[in-house]
């Protein structure tokens, strides 16, 4: 995958971005480029509806720990900087349980084990390591805002070819007759991986053949300037 | 040199903050989850026992008398839902149960009926079961179909997928037998606790006072 993603436990360089709105959401989308927090991502995308949920849950811890993370980077000491980190971001897992749990049960119950454990994504801890723990709050909120909806957007796409080919359902929207036999098999592990690798396939594809069209069009205006100087000179 | 002291002012105080967050949250969202705890529980004798019209919440007091709860409250109280239809007729007892399954503790509802002793539906409340594996507990139909009479004269079992041969015994799900065989469990401890109680005061329960 990409040369640039971050390792889960590195304190890398933050990706350079004039936008980390917009850099989380896409340039560096952490389940497509970066290939990061796969554990829930093949878990619960077996539905549009959890993964819908499972990706506004990770938003709002990543946002929440990457805020106050940020507010806090000038004080905390390098030694105890992960221990500062984890707390933090285990508190904001315990406020999203909560909230989950008044909100909507049957999300609760859907989401099961998974909410505990988004506080071993490594998505967030390599958010407050790479960027939070060095920019300012409000560059660190919107960091784990963009890459929070980013996971959410590709947990979405995962979700929508697994309901989509595993039940016959978008959102529980009944979507083909009832002759529609389910792909069951993508309601499953194996379709998580399937649907994963569809999914980056498409993705670096596209990737590929943007940068191939660019270079071409670089190549283009070098040859149309080349030719102009070979025009004045003559 | 290492600074221990602004490490220490440092942790104290992220912890400090951290754990006012966590209670502040507990506070703010706890009359709300009691709520959903409730409806859920409502909803489920309502599913268990078809007919219902209205629902008395016993509660089992520790010399195994009965009083009668004005709601949900309580996490370790032992109770039941008794259910009338509309013209004031016993339809049967909704009673809560829990049973460790494979990655938490699995509460559910289940029917009884006194008078035939059987348990004739079975609903999950809360689980952290596989999704897809395990949470089949609360969506097979073909498992469903285990409580539509399953006879508690007997002691409940849960057998291997496609064994089932008694009335007693619950078929289990395929690839989900930790949690097939918890039901089983949850069902015969809780039958076995609760059918004397409601034996015993069977006919205060059914004049529903």
């Amino acid at each position: 995958m990409s040369d640039n993603a971050p390792s889960c436990h590195s304190s890398g360089p933050a990706p350079a971005a004039d936008n980390p709105f917009l850099n989380g959401l896409w340039k560096q989308n952490p389940v497509f480029v970066q290939v990061l927090g796969m554990c829930p991502t093949l878990a619960i995308t077996n539905s549009v509806r959890n993964a819908i949920a499972m990706g506004l849950a990770t938003t709002f811890v990543l946002t929440g720990s990457n805020c106050m993370i940020s507010v806090v980077r000038k004080l905390v000491p390098k030694q105890v900087r992960i221990a500062t980190f984890i707390a933090i971001i285990a508190t904001m897992v315990t406020v999203v349980d909560y909230l989950v749990k008044a909100i909507s049960i049957p999300v609760y119950k859907a989401l099961g084990a998974y909410i505990p454990l988004i506080v071993a994504n490594c998505i967030i801890l390599e958010r407050a390591e790479a960027y939070a723990a060095r920019k300012p709050v409000w560059k660190s909120t919107m960091d784990g805002l963009g890459m929070g909806l980013g996971f959410a957007f590709a947990l979405s796409c995962l979700g929508t070819v697994r309901e989509v080919l595993g039940a016959g359902t978008w959102l529980g929207i009944p979507l083909f007759g009832p002759n529609f036999e389910p792909w069951v098999l993508f309601l499953l592990p194996p379709g998580g991986f399937i649907s994963l690798a569809l999914w980056l396939l498409t993705f670096a594809t596209w990737r590929d053949r943007k940068a191939k069209r660019e270079i071409a069009k670089a190549k283009a205006q070098e040859e149309k300037m080349h030719e102009e100087q070979l025009a004045v000179h003559a | 040199m290492t600074p221990t002291i602004p490490m220490m002012k440092v942790l104290g105080t992220v912890s400090l903050a951290c754990g006012l967050l966590i209670v502040v949250s507990n506070v703010t969202t706890l009359a709300r989850i009691r709520q959903n705890q409730e409806i859920i529980m409502r909803e489920s004798v309502t599913n268990l026992l078809p007919g219902l019209k209205k629902q008395i919440i016993y509660g089992v007091e520790p010399s195994g008398d009965l009083k009668i709860l004005p709601s949900v409250e309580g996490e370790n109280v032992k109770r039941f839902f008794a259910g009338y239809d509309d013209s004031g007729k016993f339809l049967g007892v909704a009673i809560e149960a829990s049973e460790r399954g494979y990655a938490d503790l699995i509460s559910a509802m289940y029917s009884y009926l006194p008078d035939k002793n059987i348990v004739s539906g079975f609903q999950v409340v809360d689980m952290r079961e596989t999704p897809g594996l395990g949470s089949r507990i609360g969506t097979d139909e073909n498992f469903q179909k285990n409580f539509k009479a399953l006879d508690a004269t007997h002691p409940i079992k849960t057998v291997k997928h496609g064994t089932k041969a008694n009335p007693w015994e619950i078929d289990a799900i395929s690839g989900a037998t930790i949690s097939s065989r918890a039901v089983g469990r949850m069902l015969q401890k809780s039958v076995q606790e609760m059918s004397p109680i409601i034996e015993k005061n069977l006919d205060r329960i059914k004049r529903g006072n």
